[in-house]
């Protein structure tokens, strides 16, 4: 028979400090697990929701990113060959030759640290091609005029991107463009953009050569014939599906899901110890209790599971509410410095059912682990010994 | 004497639990270690900078544009004499990865008649900056870099650069700069580049910055406003900044490294007060009777309180010990040294952090026995004999 829940919970009250303390220490671990996790399923979720399997973006080889890809027009005229490249509703090749340069934008936070913001330089077809782009405030650029459309990644964390502001861009931060419309991407790497007239682009940063181009296939399947003759002699540069190039970029969040790992063990073993601890101070103080539970009926089995389940409460609840704390970073906008690109991506942090699962088990796992010694120690107390020693 | 002998026997009676909270404090200190060696590396690299009394001069809308490698003429007449702006240097970024190997290099061209002058914290020897003299080809490959690459002094190495000229270029390890600040930077010579360049057809003569050594404090204020002012309404307008404030701009676009981790570092400390504070007060509570027993036979209130102060300073500057010296022993004297970490690369881990751990544990030994000794102390000798049982 197992004991009631009652009795854990009212056990919880008889050593108020020792049990406010280790559920104070789960809860800041829960937390701090919590918040760092947010900050890498953030940039994951923005670097996965980028790219379509049907587009191929094609880069020079040797360059890591389309900062440092200059491609010549002949280079790109190679690619008009390309097998399985859509066409468009009135019959045009869906190939986007896109320039990718950079402007610094202050934050919109207190400091106002300058930001290395993208702007890439399009051409009307980036519109179709880029599928997940949609314009949500205002309209799409007019070619050839200085306007720009801005991503509400990048409105919300820099300044001066409201519609109808003018932001300087060009070699000389000379040209006035006027922000028209805000678009989304579906919480991609794009909305951290702001997107030109290529043409007008070219001319402002004096920066005539592509930095790359996209193409789109009728179909995802036809990525790999494409690839292999871009990658081949035919064309001779380098070509990965949309998909793949933003999964690259994604490394750096590898660096902190190590350090978030590491972090969590160390801090997670210290809170185990704390469990222990205050578990032993429960059992220690109820051996006559638990003797007495014996003496009525009670298996060893039911009594080992009382102290476990005395284990989980606490950190369960303190699971909660480490939960319940962090999902105040829940949205917030950061950036980073992609170290490839040499421009910021802007993320929301996210608690996602994943990093409440992963604190859960964590939880869980120091509850057992933390209970299990104390709890055999309560199971084998000697009946007779205990209840003498009163 | 006998404080000594009742303190050890006091901790060696629940050995099980002084290990645990051992661990619950070694851990956390350690994390604190870890952490500011981190934030430490950031800042003594950054002092380094404000030392150096350099100026980084970059294209004004964005430093990923190029400046014209002529602007350095220009900025040396400002001083002809050279008595105030010593050198200027000009850099180029070049990037590049070796062959099947997905690490990034960070590899800069630089001009080679001013390096040595711009950069004395590089610390050549006057045999490595003649061979640099003499061969087109040399490379200067941070300590740790090359360590990382098992490259040794008069390798040959082939990098494949992430920008133009894109094609692979061989180069000469000279020197691994043992004593400089930047374990990290590849160091090449920018006339190889733009040779290379040169034969592929691609536009030369661009640089992505200039540093330029001053010669005093008043000098570096002095040229960061003049330089500006030189190429003011030209095509190449420029912004100019001191080498820190230059440096702290990448910095607190990764993450923000240096405050976040110091936030970190706080958490923990207070992960490890609780965890020991959680201890001593079932310390307390299991010998409720036996202090009870101490003052009836006329122990004083403050033998009872430094006896409990003392056994928690004991045990929390052991925990420190442990927590502190094994991350100093693993990364300054195995091969745990050689692991990168993120942002700095190469984690070195002062006296200084390790001596500031020690405090905060000897802190977190008194802060946890704060509230237990202090009941101790006023605990009344009657009550607590009676609620014995």
């Amino acid at each position: 028979m197992a004991l009631p829940l009652s009795y854990n919970w009212r056990n919880l009250f008889v050593r108020k400090l020792s049990t406010g303390l280790t559920f104070l220490l789960v809860t800041v671990v829960v937390f701090v697990l919590a918040v760092l996790l947010s900050f890498s399923e953030g940039i994951r979720a923005s670097l996965a929701a980028t790219g379509s399997p049907r587009n191929i973006i094609v880069l020079k080889p040797g360059s890591t990113s389309e900062s440092t890809s200059v491609l010549t027009p002949e280079e790109t005229n190679r690619l008009v060959q390309t097998p399985g490249i859509a066409q468009d509703a009135h019959g045009r090749l869906m190939i986007s030759h896109e320039l990718c340069v950079q402007t610094s934008i202050p934050r919109r936070d207190a400091k106002g640290n300058l930001a290395n913001v993208a702007v890439r330089g399009v051409d009307e077809v980036a519109f179709d091609l880029h599928e997940v782009v949609r314009i949500v405030e205002g309209r799409r650029f007019e070619p050839g005029t200085q306007e720009v459309v801005v991503g509400r990644a990048a409105q919300q964390r820099y300044a001066n991107l409201a519609l109808g502001d003018e932001i300087a861009l060009g070699r000389l931060l000379n040209r006035r463009f006027r922000v028209v419309g805000v678009f989304e991407a579906g919480g991609s790497a794009m909305e951290s953009e702001i997107w030109a007239p290529r043409t007008i682009v070219a001319d402002a940063y004096n920066r005539h050569l592509s930095s790359s181009v996209v193409l789109r296939l009728e179909d995802a399947a036809l990525a790999g014939p494409a690839m292999d003759y871009i990658n081949g002699p035919a064309v001779n540069l380098e070509s990965k599906t949309e998909v793949a190039y933003y999964k690259d970029l994604s490394s750096k969040t590898r660096e902190i899901v190590i350090l978030t790992t590491v972090l969590i063990t160390i801090m997670g073993i210290g809170a185990v110890f704390a469990v222990a601890n205050t578990m032993y101070a429960a059992v220690d103080s109820r051996r006559r209790e638990i003797a007495m539970l014996r003496t009525i009926g009670f298996s060893k089995r039911s009594i080992m599971i009382a102290f476990v389940v005395e284990s989980l409460l606490i950190c369960g609840l303190a699971c909660v509410v480490g939960l319940a704390a962090s999902l105040s970073f829940h949205g917030q906008r950061q950036d980073y410095l992609s170290n490839a690109t040499w421009t910021v991506l802007a993320y929301e942090l996210k608690v996602t059912p994943r990093t409440v699962l992963t604190a859960l088990a964590l939880a869980m796992i120091v509850g057992v682990i933390g209970a299990l010694a104390p709890a055999l120690r309560a199971a084998r107390t000697q009946v007779i010994e205990a209840l003498r020693k009163a | 004497m006998l404080r000594l002998t009742y303190l050890y026997r006091n901790l060696t009676r629940n050995r099980l639990r002084t290990g645990l909270t051992l661990a619950a404090v070694a851990l956390p200190i350690m994390i604190y270690v870890l952490s500011m060696a981190v934030v430490d590396g950031v800042e003594r690299f950054l002092e380094n900078s404000a030392k150096q009394l350099r100026l980084a001069v970059t294209q004004k809308a964005s430093i990923v544009n190029p400046l014209p490698a002529g602007h350095r003429p220009k900025i040396e007449a400002l001083d002809p004499t050279r008595t105030r702006l010593i050198s200027v240097c000009g850099l180029r970024w070049i990037g590049g990865k070796i062959e099947r190997d997905p690490r990034p290099l960070s590899t800069l061209g630089v001009d080679h008649d001013t390096f040595a002058a711009t950069f004395p914290d590089y610390r050549l020897t006057p045999e490595e900056l003649d061979v640099w003299a003499r061969d087109r080809r040399a490379l200067i490959a941070g300590r740790a870099t090359a360590r990382q690459f098992g490259w040794k002094v008069g390798d040959r190495v082939t990098i494949h650069p992430s920008v133009p000229p894109y094609i692979p270029m061989e180069f000469n390890i000279i020197s691994t700069a043992e004593d400089a600040e930047d374990p990290i930077t590849l160091i090449c010579r920018l006339d190889y580049i733009e040779e290379r360049l040169k034969e592929e057809g691609w536009a030369q003569g661009l640089v992505n910055f200039f540093f330029v050594k001053c010669a005093t404090k008043a000098d570096v204020d002095y040229y960061t406003v003049a330089i500006d002012e030189l190429f003011a309404g030209s095509t190449h307008e420029t912004k100019t900044q001191d080498e820190k404030a230059f440096m702290n701009e990448f910095i607190t676009q990764q993450f923000d490294l240096p405050r976040n981790l110091t936030i970190l570092a706080g958490v923990t400390v207070f992960v490890a007060v609780m965890a020991a504070a959680n201890t001593m007060s079932m310390n307390f509570r299991d010998r409720t009777s036996e202090i009870a027993t101490l003052k009836s036979m006329g122990f004083s209130s403050r033998f009872v309180f430094t006896q409990i102060q003392a056994e928690s300073l004991l045990l929390c500057t052991i925990g420190g010990l442990i927590g502190a010296l094994g991350p100093y022993i693993a990364f300054m004297h195995t091969r745990l040294g050689n692991l990168t970490v993120p942002l700095i690369q190469h984690l070195e881990i002062s006296p200084t952090v390790v001596l500031e751990a020690l405090a905060i544990s000897v802190l977190i030994g008194i802060i946890a026995a704060v509230w237990p000794s202090w009941l101790a102390m006023r605990m009344k000798v009657v009550t607590a004999l009676r609620s014995l049982e």
